[in-house]
């Protein structure tokens, strides 16, 4: 028997996908770099999920987890080949209001939950700008942030609980609605992991209470210093908002063109910030956020009106990648992080090498956790453009990276930055990560040759191999 | 060569009593290095020698019994690294005093938001216990505090995971799983954690019924004792004296922490949040607790361990547990309880960080 025989064994036929056009379809994610999918499969429930992964197994073939394909650094491309396996299916919603909590099937999306969970006046705090297509499965595995992460945290932040299918077809639940649960926490390494130690069909998230005491900020700079400036004052005079954004002119542009969201394109930036919670607190953080901001040159603060004036605002933000279409066929964004106090820094020399490779950069930052999204616009089809944009994209996360920053803050390493990873750890560092791997997939199948770049798993460590006694598991 | 000391050589300040918890008989090592404390894992390994790790020594009762050869005491690693107020980071030694790191930080109206009466307790030891603070409902438990972590293995290897910034998604999060594992994974000898700011005012306030809590949107922390149930709460002071003014109730200014219930027994119950007062109900009339409203968890202490075995089936029923803190030598009362699911994985997890398993070993449940 073929492979696509034994998956529609195990799943209808019309759930296993073979044609070149659908095969092409799940080519790659919204990275810029494309893979081949052996087979597309859609199960329906963890148990044909399960059954996949034993299918794969047996076959040999990779498995990659795919939810809505909105991440950017091609986790999940199947540069391996090997089954893409679509969780949209996966997508039941169980809100337990009394705990604030839900169980969440991997393919719901991020911002369906939210709606869910809003008659109990309750929302699920990770936000990425992709929230209305990206799904809770591809939040777990990128750790995904997003706008209101700043005061509320990550998605790891919000996992309780994981179902997840393991190396052999095991299925488990990992983590509890209840604290502290002894032994390791493998929930927790499983949440960022890229769908490279298993395959996770459901988790328990927790919900918060909806805001409904909020201000919303929007102020404009004649430079982006200053408003960088503003950003790690503000950090710095101990206030964590619930989300400070910054757009540089160029971002805000591209947006106003597309969307008309009142932002104020004749400034050089604009720093959206939003503070939430009781009446008086919010009133006098917000006033905060303005002398800060006025001290360091701001021209006008704008406060939004009213709900749709703020939900106008955040779209413009959220909506800030996808306006770049109107502008330039292709973009590259990276994602990286820096230390807060580092930012004023690394944002200029990230401008000046733009500059030296006389490449526009759009800026975007989720500026109060110190994360960049440094966006080159280009055309593809310009013979040795792409070349450049890859080079000047380097040098600026090298250059974040020499500022004691991070490889990516929410996006992930995926494919596209696996190899950067050696310039931030060591090779006995990397060698702890693969022997993670290793215990998770023995066989290798789950998304190979992310994350990690080839022979992690190489260092032998002299001398104490040998004195192992027997039946020490190594 | 290595120098191994014979006997504590620990900051007589701190009046450790190094047998606390450990046969007589044991070696005691004070490394001054990470190189120090590599050598002294590698030999054990090659000895198979059982290595106990002590910080500040308050959590030796925590865990299944074990009988090291070796007592490791991390008092050298004590240092702040680095300290960027504006950043609201911190780097520092494993072994630095929880109430030396709060009061350092203090100075800059910062915490790292860990115990709140931590004692001797150390940052690396809270850690490694898995210990939270009473803020945890609203701040959310110790693992939110790890950024990076360097830990020694086992077999001696110097391993580093993280990164020294506040959002960060490179490689698998080996930092947040250092929290609760015992040594398990390594011995933590320094970590970057993210700090908060503490606001300008902050109250506690006491109250009648649990349902009054809910006046206030998202407060610091709501207690329950035995006696007592209190809000408390941090902000501006118009939002503190806006919250307290809806509380009602007797108001007090800053945060007066309670201690952990004292007793012979010491158990920590953990239940879906909402279970909280049913768990309550359920505790023997003789425990005293510490309940963290929001969080679900339930610091308690007994005279005896009578009622422990219904009370352990019910919260294990809830998806909870109930672990022993701290039992009178000779306790007969499994620690732990039900095994944690993917025994097999994290043994062979351990077995990667620790291959001949001399750290700690068979201190966390299953036999890990």
């Amino acid at each position: 028997m073929s492979l696509i025989d034994d998956l529609r064994a195990v799943l209808d036929h019309d759930r296993v996908l073979e044609e070149p056009l659908e095969l092409h379809l799940f080519s790659r994610d919204s990275s810029l770099m494309t893979g081949e999918a052996t087979c597309v499969v859609f199960p329906e429930t963890t148990e044909e999920v399960a059954e996949v992964v034993k299918v794969a197994e047996a076959a040999g073939v990779p498995i990659v987890a795919r939810g809505a394909g909105t991440g950017l650094a091609a986790g999940a491309s199947p540069t391996e080949g090997g089954i893409v396996l679509v969780t949209t299916l996966l997508n039941n919603i169980e809100i337990d209001a009394e705990n604030r909590t839900a169980w969440v099937g991997a393919g719901v999306i991020n911002l369906d939950l939210t709606k869910e969970a809003e008659p109990y006046g309750l929302h699920f705090a990770p936000d990425p700008s992709s929230q209305s297509a990206c799904t809770i499965g591809g939040n777990v595995a990128n750790n995904s942030g997003g706008a209101h992460c700043l005061a509320e945290g990550a998605t790891t932040s919000h996992v309780l609980a994981l179902e997840v299918v393991l190396a052999g077809g095991e299925t488990l639940v990992l983590g509890s609605q209840a604290p502290d649960q002894p032994g390791l926490d493998l929930k927790g390494v499983i949440v960022g992991s890229e769908g490279t130690l298993g395959v996770v069909t459901r988790a328990v998230v927790r919900l918060l209470p909806i805001e409904t005491d909020v201000r919303t900020l929007l102020i404009d700079f004649d430079t982006l210093d200053a408003t960088t400036k503003t950003v790690s004052e503000v950090i710095a005079a101990g206030l964590v908002p619930a989300a400070m954004e910054i757009m540089d002119q160029r971002m805000m542009t591209a947006v106003e063109n597309w969307l008309h969201a009142g932002f104020p394109t004749h400034s050089a930036a604009v720093l959206l910030a939003e503070v939430v919670g009781e009446k008086e607190a919010v009133e006098a953080e917000a006033a905060l956020i303005e002398r800060i901001a006025i001290a360091n040159g701001a021209g006008e603060v704008r406060l939004a009106v009213d709900e749709a004036h703020r939900a106008q605002l955040w779209k413009g933000r959220k909506s800030a990648f996808g306006a770049i279409a109107q502008v330039s066929p292709d973009y590259y964004l990276h994602d990286t992080v820096v230390p807060r106090s580092n930012l004023v820094a690394a944002m200029a020399e990230v401008q000046a090498i733009a500059d030296s490779y006389d490449l526009p950069v759009y800026n975007v930052l989720h500026a109060g956790d110190g994360n960049l999204h440094p966006l080159i616009a280009f055309d593809a089809s310009e013979p040795g453009l792409l070349d450049k944009v890859h080079k000047a994209g380097e040098e600026m996360v090298a250059a974040c990276l020499r500022y004691g920053g991070a490889l990516s803050g929410e996006h992930g390493i995926g494919l596209e930055k696996r190899d950067m990873m050696r310039i931030g750890f060591s090779e006995l560092d990397l060698d702890a990560q693969a022997r993670l791997k290793m215990v998770f997939d023995p066989s290798g199948i789950f998304n190979p040759a992310k994350v990690l770049p080839e022979g992690s798993r190489c260092f032998d460590f002299g001398g104490v191999r040998r004195e192992i006694p027997d039946g020490a598991w190594i | 060569m290595l120098r191994l000391r014979r006997g504590s050589s620990r900051d007589p300040r701190r009046g450790l009593d190094m047998s606390e918890g450990t046969r007589s008989g044991a070696t005691h090592l004070t490394p001054v290095s990470t190189d120090e404390l590599s050598g002294i894992l590698r030999e054990a390994s090659e000895k198979s020698l059982n290595v106990n790790v002590v910080g500040g020594g308050t959590r030796q009762g925590y865990g299944t019994p074990v009988e090291p050869d070796l007592v490791v005491d991390m008092g050298r690693f004590a240092d702040i690294e680095t300290w960027d107020p504006d950043d609201l980071t911190v780097t520092l030694g494993a072994g630095t005093l929880v109430a030396e790191l709060e009061s350092m930080l203090s100075s800059r109206s910062q915490s790292a938001v860990l115990s709140e009466i931590p004692g001797d307790s150390t940052v690396g030891g809270s850690i490694a216990a898995g210990i939270s603070s009473l803020r945890r409902a609203r701040l959310l438990g110790t693992r939110e505090r790890m950024l990076e972590v360097t830990l020694v293995t086992g077999d001696g290897r110097v391993v580093r995971a993280g990164g020294r910034v506040v959002k960060n998604v490179s490689g698998f999060d080996i930092p947040r799983l250092v929290v609760g594992s015992f040594g398990s994974l390594g011995v933590i000898t320094s970590v970057c954690l993210k700090l908060w700011s503490a606001p300008r005012a902050s109250a506690t306030v006491t109250i009648d019924d649990l349902e009054t809590a809910s006046q206030v949107k998202r407060p610091l922390a709501v207690l329950e004792e035995n006696q007592r149930r209190r809000v408390f709460l941090w902000g501006t002071p118009e939002e503190v004296e806006a919250s307290s003014t809806r509380l009602g109730g007797d108001y007090v200014d800053g945060l007066d922490w309670p201690t952990d219930p004292a007793g012979p027994h010491r158990w920590s119950l953990r239940v879906p949040p909402a279970q909280t007062s049913e768990a309550l109900s359920r505790l023997p009339g003789d425990w005293r607790f510490l309940a963290i409203h929001g969080a679900g968890e339930i610091r308690a202490s007994s005279a005896s361990a009578k009622g422990a075995a219904d009370l352990r089936e019910w919260a294990e029923g809830t998806g909870g547990s109930l672990v022993v803190v701290d039992a009178p030598d000779g306790s007969q009362f499994d620690p732990w309880g039900k095994p944690p699911p993917a025994l097999e994985l994290q043994k062979k997890l351990i077995a990667e960080f620790d291959p001949a398993r001399v750290i700690n070993a068979g201190r966390l449940p299953g036999g890990l």
